[in-house]
Protein backbone atom coordinates (compact mmCIF):
# COMPACT_ATOMS: atom_id res chain seq x y z
CA UNK A 1 0.00 0.00 0.00
CA UNK A 2 1.38 3.38 -1.07
CA UNK A 3 1.87 5.71 1.97
CA UNK A 4 -0.23 8.97 0.30
CA UNK A 5 1.98 12.28 1.69
CA UNK A 6 -1.63 13.83 2.33
CA UNK A 7 -2.54 11.08 4.96
CA UNK A 8 -0.08 12.23 7.33
CA UNK A 9 -0.95 16.12 7.75
CA UNK A 10 -4.69 14.83 7.69
CA UNK A 11 -4.29 12.57 10.48
CA UNK A 12 -2.71 15.11 12.86
CA UNK A 13 -5.26 17.38 11.77
CA UNK A 14 -8.04 14.88 13.00
CA UNK A 15 -5.85 14.33 15.58
CA UNK A 16 -6.57 18.33 16.82
CA UNK A 17 -9.94 17.44 16.52
CA UNK A 18 -10.89 18.49 12.66
CA UNK A 19 -13.47 16.40 11.82
CA UNK A 20 -13.54 17.72 8.40
CA UNK A 21 -9.94 16.03 7.88
CA UNK A 22 -11.35 12.72 9.40
CA UNK A 23 -14.52 13.30 7.01
CA UNK A 24 -11.72 13.36 3.92
CA UNK A 25 -10.08 10.41 5.46
CA UNK A 26 -12.87 8.15 5.66
CA UNK A 27 -13.59 9.81 1.76
CA UNK A 28 -10.37 8.30 0.53
CA UNK A 29 -10.59 4.98 2.37
CA UNK A 30 -14.47 3.72 2.30
CA UNK A 31 -14.14 2.20 -1.23
CA UNK A 32 -11.34 0.22 -0.35
CA UNK A 33 -12.59 -0.69 3.31
CA UNK A 34 -15.84 -1.86 2.09
CA UNK A 35 -14.50 -4.10 -0.67
CA UNK A 36 -12.31 -5.71 2.14
CA UNK A 37 -15.44 -5.98 4.57
CA UNK A 38 -17.80 -7.44 1.32
CA UNK A 39 -15.86 -10.57 1.10
CA UNK A 40 -15.39 -11.05 4.57
CA UNK A 41 -18.77 -10.76 5.91
CA UNK A 42 -20.52 -10.36 2.35
CA UNK A 43 -22.56 -7.34 1.12
CA UNK A 44 -25.44 -6.96 3.98
CA UNK A 45 -22.91 -5.80 7.09
CA UNK A 46 -19.82 -4.78 5.05
CA UNK A 47 -20.96 -0.99 5.45
CA UNK A 48 -22.14 -1.41 8.73
CA UNK A 49 -18.91 -2.93 9.48
CA UNK A 50 -16.55 0.21 8.02
CA UNK A 51 -19.10 2.83 9.31
CA UNK A 52 -18.96 1.54 12.72
CA UNK A 53 -14.92 0.68 12.18
CA UNK A 54 -14.45 4.31 11.11
CA UNK A 55 -16.33 5.55 14.59
CA UNK A 56 -13.94 3.72 16.58
CA UNK A 57 -11.13 4.77 14.52
CA UNK A 58 -12.21 8.44 15.56
CA UNK A 59 -12.25 7.36 19.45
CA UNK A 60 -8.51 6.03 18.94
CA UNK A 61 -6.64 8.30 17.04
CA UNK A 62 -4.47 9.18 19.43
CA UNK A 63 -2.83 5.65 19.92
CA UNK A 64 -1.80 5.74 16.33
CA UNK A 65 1.68 5.91 16.67
CA UNK A 66 2.69 6.39 12.95
CA UNK A 67 0.08 8.49 11.41
CA UNK A 68 1.64 8.14 7.96
CA UNK A 69 0.24 4.40 8.88
CA UNK A 70 -3.19 5.19 8.95
CA UNK A 71 -4.80 3.20 6.45
CA UNK A 72 -2.98 -0.30 7.69
CA UNK A 73 -4.28 1.25 10.95
CA UNK A 74 -7.57 1.68 9.61
CA UNK A 75 -8.03 -1.43 7.81
CA UNK A 76 -6.93 -3.57 11.16
CA UNK A 77 -9.69 -2.02 12.94
CA UNK A 78 -12.13 -2.38 10.11
CA UNK A 79 -11.15 -6.35 9.44
CA UNK A 80 -11.64 -6.81 13.71
CA UNK A 81 -15.22 -5.26 13.15
CA UNK A 82 -15.49 -7.65 10.31
CA UNK A 83 -14.15 -10.88 12.09
CA UNK A 84 -16.88 -10.00 14.76
CA UNK A 85 -19.39 -9.21 12.80
CA UNK A 86 -18.64 -13.15 10.54
CA UNK A 87 -18.29 -14.89 14.26
CA UNK A 88 -22.25 -13.36 14.94
CA UNK A 89 -23.17 -14.17 11.21
CA UNK A 90 -22.03 -18.07 11.62
CA UNK A 91 -24.64 -20.54 11.83
CA UNK A 92 -27.14 -17.79 11.87
CA UNK A 93 -26.59 -17.50 8.26
CA UNK A 94 -27.66 -20.08 5.69
CA UNK A 95 -25.86 -19.96 2.43
CA UNK A 96 -28.85 -19.38 0.59
CA UNK A 97 -30.44 -16.68 2.87
CA UNK A 98 -27.47 -14.02 1.46
CA UNK A 99 -29.05 -12.24 -0.96
CA UNK A 100 -26.97 -10.57 -3.52
CA UNK A 101 -28.18 -7.37 -5.00
CA UNK A 102 -25.31 -6.49 -6.90
CA UNK A 103 -26.93 -5.03 -10.37
CA UNK A 104 -23.46 -4.03 -12.08
CA UNK A 105 -22.21 -7.58 -12.77
CA UNK A 106 -23.97 -10.95 -13.65
CA UNK A 107 -25.71 -12.16 -10.57
CA UNK A 108 -24.40 -16.14 -11.39
CA UNK A 109 -21.75 -14.72 -10.97
CA UNK A 110 -21.98 -12.97 -7.99
CA UNK A 111 -23.48 -15.78 -6.37
CA UNK A 112 -21.29 -18.33 -7.12
CA UNK A 113 -18.40 -16.26 -5.56
CA UNK A 114 -19.37 -15.25 -2.24
CA UNK A 115 -21.46 -18.75 -2.34
CA UNK A 116 -17.74 -20.08 -2.43
CA UNK A 117 -15.65 -17.73 -0.30
CA UNK A 118 -18.19 -17.19 2.46
CA UNK A 119 -17.45 -21.20 3.28
CA UNK A 120 -13.80 -20.31 3.91
CA UNK A 121 -12.54 -19.32 7.07
CA UNK A 122 -12.62 -15.38 7.44
CA UNK A 123 -9.29 -14.40 7.63
CA UNK A 124 -8.98 -16.56 4.17
CA UNK A 125 -11.46 -14.65 2.63
CA UNK A 126 -9.25 -11.59 4.03
CA UNK A 127 -6.32 -12.93 2.06
CA UNK A 128 -7.77 -13.92 -1.11
CA UNK A 129 -10.07 -10.60 -1.48
CA UNK A 130 -6.46 -8.52 -1.30
CA UNK A 131 -4.62 -11.04 -3.16
CA UNK A 132 -6.63 -11.25 -5.85
CA UNK A 133 -9.07 -8.30 -5.80
CA UNK A 134 -6.18 -5.67 -4.78
CA UNK A 135 -3.39 -7.68 -6.03
CA UNK A 136 -1.23 -7.04 -2.76
CA UNK A 137 1.86 -8.16 -2.04
CA UNK A 138 2.57 -10.73 1.07
CA UNK A 139 4.11 -7.68 2.56
CA UNK A 140 1.75 -5.26 1.96
CA UNK A 141 -1.54 -8.00 3.32
CA UNK A 142 0.40 -8.79 6.63
CA UNK A 143 0.33 -5.75 8.58
CA UNK A 144 -3.62 -4.97 7.35
CA UNK A 145 -4.29 -8.27 9.38
CA UNK A 146 -1.79 -7.97 11.74
CA UNK A 147 -0.32 -11.46 10.78
CA UNK A 148 3.43 -12.25 9.55
CA UNK A 149 4.06 -12.77 5.91
CA UNK A 150 4.06 -16.48 6.49
CA UNK A 151 0.83 -16.75 7.98
CA UNK A 152 -0.44 -14.65 4.90
CA UNK A 153 0.88 -17.16 2.52
CA UNK A 154 -0.22 -20.28 4.77
CA UNK A 155 -4.07 -18.64 4.66
CA UNK A 156 -3.40 -18.27 1.50
CA UNK A 157 -2.70 -21.84 0.40
CA UNK A 158 -5.51 -23.13 2.59
CA UNK A 159 -7.76 -20.99 0.66
CA UNK A 160 -7.08 -22.42 -2.56
CA UNK A 161 -7.27 -25.81 -1.51
CA UNK A 162 -10.39 -25.70 0.42
CA UNK A 163 -11.99 -23.62 -2.90
CA UNK A 164 -10.86 -26.36 -5.32
CA UNK A 165 -11.84 -28.96 -3.05
CA UNK A 166 -15.35 -27.13 -2.96
CA UNK A 167 -15.10 -26.68 -6.65
CA UNK A 168 -14.78 -30.18 -6.94
CA UNK A 169 -17.86 -31.08 -4.97
CA UNK A 170 -16.15 -31.67 -1.92
CA UNK A 171 -16.26 -30.06 1.66
CA UNK A 172 -13.99 -26.82 2.31
CA UNK B 1 -5.99 -35.11 -4.57
CA UNK B 2 -5.40 -31.32 -4.83
CA UNK B 3 -3.57 -30.48 -7.61
CA UNK B 4 -0.30 -27.98 -6.79
CA UNK B 5 -0.68 -25.58 -9.61
CA UNK B 6 -4.20 -23.74 -9.12
CA UNK B 7 -6.58 -25.43 -11.62
CA UNK B 8 -8.51 -23.70 -14.61
CA UNK B 9 -11.74 -23.63 -12.24
CA UNK B 10 -9.88 -22.10 -9.31
CA UNK B 11 -8.59 -19.16 -12.22
CA UNK B 12 -11.79 -19.11 -13.59
CA UNK B 13 -13.17 -18.94 -9.59
CA UNK B 14 -10.72 -15.85 -9.43
CA UNK B 15 -11.78 -14.35 -11.79
CA UNK B 16 -15.09 -14.43 -10.44
CA UNK B 17 -13.73 -12.84 -7.66
CA UNK B 18 -12.35 -10.32 -9.11
CA UNK B 19 -15.35 -9.00 -10.61
CA UNK B 20 -17.12 -9.51 -7.93
CA UNK B 21 -14.76 -7.44 -5.18
CA UNK B 22 -13.79 -4.64 -7.43
CA UNK B 23 -17.82 -3.61 -7.60
CA UNK B 24 -18.14 -0.25 -6.07
CA UNK B 25 -19.73 0.01 -2.70
CA UNK B 26 -23.75 0.86 -2.68
CA UNK B 27 -23.10 3.60 -0.46
CA UNK B 28 -20.58 6.55 -2.53
CA UNK B 29 -17.37 7.74 -0.81
CA UNK B 30 -19.26 11.15 -0.08
CA UNK B 31 -22.18 10.29 1.32
CA UNK B 32 -20.08 7.38 3.26
CA UNK B 33 -18.16 10.60 4.59
CA UNK B 34 -21.44 12.97 6.02
CA UNK B 35 -22.73 9.65 7.64
CA UNK B 36 -19.51 8.99 9.55
CA UNK B 37 -18.60 12.56 10.25
CA UNK B 38 -22.28 13.11 11.71
CA UNK B 39 -21.52 10.23 14.48
CA UNK B 40 -18.14 11.43 15.70
CA UNK B 41 -18.32 11.97 19.48
CA UNK B 42 -17.76 15.70 20.01
CA UNK B 43 -14.78 14.64 22.55
CA UNK B 44 -12.79 11.69 21.56
CA UNK B 45 -11.62 8.95 23.86
CA UNK B 46 -8.95 10.27 26.71
CA UNK B 47 -5.95 8.50 26.08
CA UNK B 48 -4.79 6.33 28.93
CA UNK B 49 -2.48 8.83 30.61
CA UNK B 50 -5.28 11.78 30.83
CA UNK B 51 -7.55 9.31 32.39
CA UNK B 52 -5.34 8.17 35.13
CA UNK B 53 -4.29 12.02 35.60
CA UNK B 54 -8.39 12.80 36.19
CA UNK B 55 -9.00 9.81 38.35
CA UNK B 56 -6.66 11.39 40.78
CA UNK B 57 -7.81 14.77 40.14
CA UNK B 58 -11.07 13.89 41.41
CA UNK B 59 -9.83 11.96 44.29
CA UNK B 60 -7.83 14.95 44.98
CA UNK B 61 -11.22 17.05 44.94
CA UNK B 62 -13.01 14.78 47.32
CA UNK B 63 -10.56 14.68 50.15
CA UNK B 64 -10.45 18.05 50.06
CA UNK B 65 -14.57 18.70 50.01
CA UNK B 66 -14.49 15.95 52.23
CA UNK B 67 -12.02 18.02 54.92
CA UNK B 68 -13.95 20.98 53.80
CA UNK B 69 -17.58 19.47 54.91
CA UNK B 70 -16.83 18.02 58.33
CA UNK B 71 -17.97 19.60 61.39
CA UNK B 72 -14.97 20.94 63.45
CA UNK B 73 -15.21 22.32 66.65
CA UNK B 74 -15.45 26.01 66.64
CA UNK B 75 -18.47 26.16 64.25
CA UNK B 76 -22.14 26.42 64.19
CA UNK B 77 -23.99 24.11 66.21
CA UNK B 78 -21.09 23.60 69.02
CA UNK B 79 -23.34 25.90 71.32
CA UNK B 80 -25.04 22.98 72.80
CA UNK B 81 -20.97 21.69 73.68
CA UNK B 82 -19.11 24.86 74.91
CA UNK B 83 -21.04 27.41 76.77
CA UNK B 84 -24.41 27.86 76.05
CA UNK B 85 -27.03 24.89 77.70
CA UNK B 86 -28.85 23.05 75.74
CA UNK B 87 -33.31 24.10 75.50
CA UNK B 88 -34.76 23.33 78.31
CA UNK B 89 -36.66 19.85 78.22
CA UNK B 90 -38.74 17.71 80.59
CA UNK B 91 -37.23 15.22 82.53
CA UNK B 92 -39.02 12.94 80.29
CA UNK B 93 -37.38 13.86 77.04
CA UNK B 94 -34.68 12.33 75.81
CA UNK B 95 -32.69 14.87 73.14
CA UNK B 96 -30.77 13.34 70.16
CA UNK B 97 -28.31 15.75 68.65
CA UNK B 98 -28.07 13.65 64.85
CA UNK B 99 -26.22 16.86 63.88
CA UNK B 100 -26.01 20.86 63.95
CA UNK B 101 -28.97 21.08 61.84
CA UNK B 102 -30.85 18.03 63.50
CA UNK B 103 -32.36 17.03 66.90
CA UNK B 104 -34.27 14.56 67.82
CA UNK B 105 -36.75 14.39 71.07
CA UNK B 106 -38.27 11.08 72.87
CA UNK B 107 -40.78 11.86 74.78
CA UNK B 108 -41.22 8.52 77.37
CA UNK B 109 -44.10 8.37 79.30
CA UNK B 110 -47.44 6.03 78.97
CA UNK B 111 -48.71 9.48 77.23
CA UNK B 112 -47.39 9.11 74.44
CA UNK B 113 -48.70 5.66 74.09
CA UNK B 114 -52.11 6.16 74.64
CA UNK B 115 -52.14 8.79 72.61
CA UNK B 116 -50.17 6.98 69.85
CA UNK B 117 -48.76 10.09 68.79
CA UNK B 118 -45.07 10.65 67.49
CA UNK B 119 -42.82 13.59 68.86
Amino acid sequence: MSVDEGTDSLVRAALGGDREAFGSLVERNWNRLVRLARSVVGELEAEDAVQDGLVAAWGRLATLAQPERFDAWVSRIVFRRCLRASRRQRGRVSLEAVPETATTCDPEVSLSAWQLLSRLAPQQRAVLHLTVVEGMTDAEIAPLLAITPASVRSHRRRARESVTRLLQGGKP
Amino acid sequence: MIAKEPTDQLLSFEDDLRDWGARPPRTPASVARTRVTARLPLAREPIPWLRLAASAALVVVLVVATWLGAPRAGREGTAFVHGESPPPVDPNVVVWVVDTRTTVYFVLGADGFAKGGMS
